[in-house]
């Protein structure tokens, strides 16, 4: 009998195999379970057709952008703000996957991994920290083009305005969406996941790396006859600027004084101020990635370390990182971390946990950061004009960014306002849309107007 | 009897349309009982399992042997070996003895027989020499490879300083236990009306409260035969509950089979648990039983039906029926042997032959998930009887290269468990139902989304293979754990009670039992949520299905013959240990007052 006592113990290994097993089941479920949930087949969360069945997306004033009535996901009901809000809220089919329909499907539904779908029917009040107003202006700003526009409050980390366009109307999805060129990339939404050749705005890490490497900047000039020669490249200028302080070379945007600092200050150096500027980072915001930029310094010649340093050669930058940087530059060095979620209400009336401002390191020391506002301050006051930004201490860059042969550059326009009531940076961007001040100038000056003067 | 339903049914019309007025009312009600439901399963499973787990037992005696020095050595099981063997149960650490010397059995009419088990040394009895075996009375002496033994029966002292321990470690009252039961019994009927809504069938709560009344009625019965453990029946009936509650949710036209189901399963555990009592008899009728294993899957495979890929099926009428969850029983039944029966015949071609035979029908079937099942159970009685690695090893690798030849020619039956492992990638395919179970599973949560209020049970099988998914969407992943738990703890007291059993018989039974309602659970839960190719078998106790519910009560039966604690087991005979008490106490008088007249051994129960 002990014998097969003894042997009774496979009885045991295999009720320890189960035990096994369930642990292993309970790590999946833990790690895997809130995807599993987020199947579009769960009918605790999404109708037969997919789409979440409950929760509505509203902007920080209340505005209603997405509900559920009647057991039918509705939206705004004007189709601009629909379109300019697309990239923010999602569309239905799940293809914009960081909208917040599908990105904060859980906060939406109010699914948890420990409270499962359990009252999901009801939904939750997502609030939005943008305006739907902002984004309108903002999109209408574009006016057609390619692009995107995004402002947020570099002391809280709001995000004011999000818009990325091409976009469609969600309600009415266009049939050529696949094929035709005009939507083409309009699933991305373009601020967090993009990067763009980021051509003069580069400059603000150049001059940040010049103000602390090169000790007699201030005193020293650089003459610019249209073009320059470094190595086996010819750096084009935009215009012949003659003899030039820093300053003023930085609010001409002069291509040969920043090349020739660029060569000055070598691959390595550039590198590091880039990397401490953040563009090559990703931010999380509220759970979504950005994309990271990429530049490229290894076995780099001297001309196309000069393209690099005024944002040219395969420099590769993410709007979102930028309008970081330009937080950073206002903030004495540090901004906050943008977010998108300005608070969550349960169907009981609960709302969430306030969101709690994180700032970035130090993007930019604090002196450097204090001079560099002042120059691009001069920058509008010499070259932009004031005028365009009404009650707007507004410091900013231009960019016009030449992305090939055939085809016009990318505007580009990132900056900040050192208001005291209205801490904004901001980034806009336009594909192929042209001179950087003069076409994305005028989309930010407009979506400025509208968040500092009101309507 | 409909009269009374209808009737009984537009009772409960009103009573939904009152709740339907009060939506508020049944949503508050539902959003506090999920969390009581955990709760109440605690407070119904600790009693069972801290019981069931708890050791050690003192064991049961049946005789000593007394040694030359004069020390005893007690006989704990009907059957003994007697040897040199650190492993033997009689350990006699003399030269001269073979490391398996003899057995001491205890047959029939308590007659004690000794087999020589071809030791070197002889075995004598009173001075003559045992060829194979011989029977032997209390007072005999037992000479072992010249090492004498005195076979003796224990005082009345020492025979009540055992008593009185085995009655101190008697198991603890269960009925708080089936208390919180009958309040999650009534909790989870309320909470199934209230998601049916004004639809609810008064099959619903007739079953439920049929349940109730079942349970109680079997433990007022046993208790009035001075039966105490209700460990394993607390399990049972607490996995049958959610049983009733998963067909309420999927399929409420089930409800009353179901229902039924459980009262021919229990039915089924007392009558098999009766039968077991009697050694003689059960070893009369292994024969019968391993032929009744090849004729149901033999009618199977001749008349079967095929229902979601594998022809396991007979229909009789309105009744369908799944003849392979009894021959489960039956193989166990017939596989199992005592110890006598393993000298007898130490190799184990008519058990392998009956497996092939088995596995062979479950084969052509295409029911792979059940054959597998059987191939565990006779690896786990193969070796329990035998204990040879190397012929096991040689068996498995057969059987491996068996199932590789099968699949070179039918390459088809792969394709049923292509997806195994990647079920997400085949999500509208042959991951179709994984994928189903792991989201439903996931949107539970710990509490559950309440019974009823699931949507996996739309999916084809819910309630059988995925039942597991079930669990845990519509009660939450905490008490669908316990479930699979509650399983566990049964297998572990399997293993655990062979320390106290009586012959090797009920030992191997109640393992192999055990091993097949774990391996049984781990094909079923993993099988739902990918882990495992999903084989189509069901959740002992839990799944919606007659046939596997009479099966899984029928398995129970060989658990609680094993279960040697005092008055622990109706499957268990109180009177031979009470006979031997009596016996000694007989002696004692007669030492003390030798004229004083005998009473008459009192035989009321056997």
């Amino acid at each position: 009998m002990k014998k097969i006592e003894r042997r009774a113990v496979v009885c045991s290994i295999l009720a320890l195999l189960l035990t096994i097993g369930m642990g292993i089941f309970l790590f999946r479920y833990l790690t895997d379970g809130g995807s599993w949930a987020s199947s579009a087949f769960n009918r605790h969360l999404y109708h037969t057709d997919g789409v979440l069945a409950s929760g509505t997306v509203l902007d920080r004033d209340g505005d209603v952008l997405s509900t559920v009535e009647n057991g039918k996901r509705t939206y705004y009901d004007n189709e601009t703000v629909r379109k300019a809000t697309l990239h923010a809220v999602g569309d239905l089919q799940g293809n914009i996957g960081t909208g917040a329909l599908n990105a904060f499907a859980d906060k939406l539904t109010g699914y948890s991994l420990l409270n499962g779908a359990f009252g999901a029917d009801r939904g939750s009040d997502l609030y939005l920290t943008i305006d739907a107003r902002y984004n309108y202006e903002a999109y209408q700003a574009l006016n057609g083009h390619a692009g995107t526009v995004a402002v947020y409050n570099y002391k809280t980390g709001e995000i004011l305005c999000m818009v990325s366009a091409p976009s469609y109307d969600p309600l009415h999805v266009p049939s050529d969406i696949e094929s035709n060129d005009r939507y083409k990339g309009t699933y991305l939404n373009r601020f967090l996941s993009s990067t763009f050749t980021p051509g003069s705005v580069y400059k603000t890490v150049t001059l940040a790396a010049a103000l602390e490497e090169l000790s007699d900047l201030e005193n020293r000039t650089w003459t610019c006859q249209g073009s320059v020669q470094i190595g086996d490249e010819t750096i084009v200028c935009s215009g012949t600027h003659g003899e030039q302080h820093i300053g003023d070379a930085f609010a001409n945007s002069c291509n040969v004084a920043f090349a020739q600092i660029a060569e000055e200050l070598g691959a390595e150096t550039l590198k590091t101020y880039t990397e401490k500027a953040g563009l090559t980072d990703s931010y999380d915001i509220n759970g979504l990635p950005t994309a990271k930029g990429s530049f490229s310094w290894e076995n780099i010649t001297d001309g196309q370390l000069g393209w690099a340093g005024v944002g040219q050669y395969k420099d590769q930058v993410n709007p979102c990182a930028l309008m970081v940087y330009m937080g950073a530059i206002a903030g004495g060095g540090k901004a906050a971390q943008p977010y998108l979620i300005e608070k969550t209400v349960s169907a009981l009336g609960i709302p969430s946990i306030p969101h709690i401002t994180r700032k970035t390191g130090m993007l930019v020391s604090t002196a450097t950061a204090e001079k560099l506002s002042d120059m691009m301050a001069d920058n509008v006051e010499k070259t932009y004009g004031r005028d365009r930004f009404p009650n707007m201490d507004i410091c900013a860059k231009s960019g016009t960014a030449e992305v090939g042969e055939e085809q016009r550059p990318h505007a580009w326009f990132a900056g900040f306002l050192r208001n005291e009531d209205a801490p904004y940076a901001f980034v806009v961007l336009v594909e192929n849309g042209g001179g950087g001040s003069s076409v994305a100038g005028t989309v930010a000056g407009r979506v400025l107007d509208t968040i500092v003067n009101g309507y | 009897m409909e009269r009374l339903t209808a009737l009984l049914q537009t009772l409960l019309d009103t009573v939904t349309a009152l709740l339907a007025e009060y939506p508020m009312a049944g949503e508050w009600y539902m959003a506090f009982v999920r969390f009581l439901f955990p709760v109440l399963a605690i407070l119904i499973l600790y009693r069972a399992v801290r019981s069931l787990l708890k050791i050690p037992h003192t064991p049961e005696t049946w005789g000593q042997l007394s040694l030359p020095n004069g020390a005893p050595i007690l006989l704990t099981h009907w059957e003994n070996i007697i040897g040199r063997s650190k492993t033997a149960d009689v350990y006699l650490n003399y030269p001269s003895i073979s490391r398996q010397h003899a057995a001491l059995c205890r047959g029939k009419d308590e007659n004690w027989t000794i087999y020589d088990l071809g030791s070197k040394g002889g075995t004598l009895v009173n001075g003559e020499k045992v060829e194979d075996s011989a029977p032997v009375k209390l007072g005999d002496t037992i000479m072992l490879g010249g090492v004498p033994l005195v076979f003796l029966p224990q005082t009345v002292a020492e025979r009540e300083a055992m008593e009185e321990k085995r009655r101190a470690e008697r198991p603890a009252t269960i009925w708080p236990s089936f208390l919180w039961l009958t309040l999650f019994q009534v909790l989870a009927c309320l909470q199934l009306i209230v998601a049916a809504g004004t639809e609810a069938p008064v099959m619903i709560p007739l079953a439920f409260f049929g349940l109730t009344i079942v349970m109680w009625l079997y433990f007022a019965i046993l208790r009035t035969t001075h039966c105490v453990g209700f460990e394993m029946e607390t399990i049972a009936f607490f996995l049958s509950t959610l049983s009733l509650a998963v067909t309420a949710s999927s399929a409420p036209g089930s409800l009353f089979k179901q229902f039924v189901a459980i009262l021919l399963g229990l039915v089924l555990f007392l009558v098999l648990g009766l039968f077991l009592r009697d050694l003689g008899r059960v070893q009369k009728n292994r024969w019968l039983m391993a032929a009744a294993a090849i004729a149901l899957l033999g009618i199977t495979l001749v008349i079967g039906k095929s229902k979601y890929g594998a022809v396991n099926w007979i229909s009789i009428g309105p009744l369908s029926f799944q003849p392979s969850e009894i021959a489960k029983i039956c193989y166990i039944f017939a596989g199992s042997a005592t110890l006598e029966r393993l000298f007898h015949k130490r190799n184990l071609t008519l058990f392998i032959l009956l497996t092939g035979v088995c596995i062979g029908c479950l084969g052509l079937m295409s029911d792979f998930g059940t054959a597998a099942i059987f191939f565990v159970t006779f690896l786990v009685i193969a070796y329990m009887r035998s204990g040879d690695f190397a012929t096991l090893s040689l068996i498995c690798g057969g059987a491996v290269f068996g199932a590789g030849i099968i699949v070179k020619f039918k390459p088809y039956i792969l394709s049923r468990f292509a997806s195994w492992g990647h079920a997400w990638e085949a999500a509208s395919t042959t991951g179709y139902q994984q994928t189903r179970t792991m989201s439903a599973a996931a949107s539970g949560g710990l509490l559950g989304m309440g019974a009823g209020n699931g949507w996996l049970h739309s999916v084809p099988a819910a309630d059988t293979d995925l039942v597991f998914g079930m669990l845990c969407e519509e009660w939450g992943l905490l008490i669908a754990f316990l479930a699979v738990g509650s399983i566990i703890t049964l297998a572990f007291f399997a293993a655990r009670a062979c320390r106290v059993g009586r012959s090797s018989f009920y030992t191997i039974a109640a393992c192999a039992a055990g091993s097949l309602l774990v391996f049984q659970t781990c094909l079923n839960v993993f099988g739902s949520v990918d882990l495992l190719p999903l084989t189509g078998v069901t959740f002992p106790f839990v799944s919606n299905g007659g046939s596997a519910m009479m099966s899984a009560w029928g398995l129970l039966a060989f658990l609680k013959a094993t279960d040697t604690r005092e008055n622990a087991s109706f499957a268990i005979q109180r009177g031979p240990q009470r006979r031997l008490t009596e016996a000694a106490r007989r002696r004692a008088e007669m030492v003390e007052d030798p004229f004083g007249t005998e009473e008459e051994a009192d035989d009321e129960e056997d």
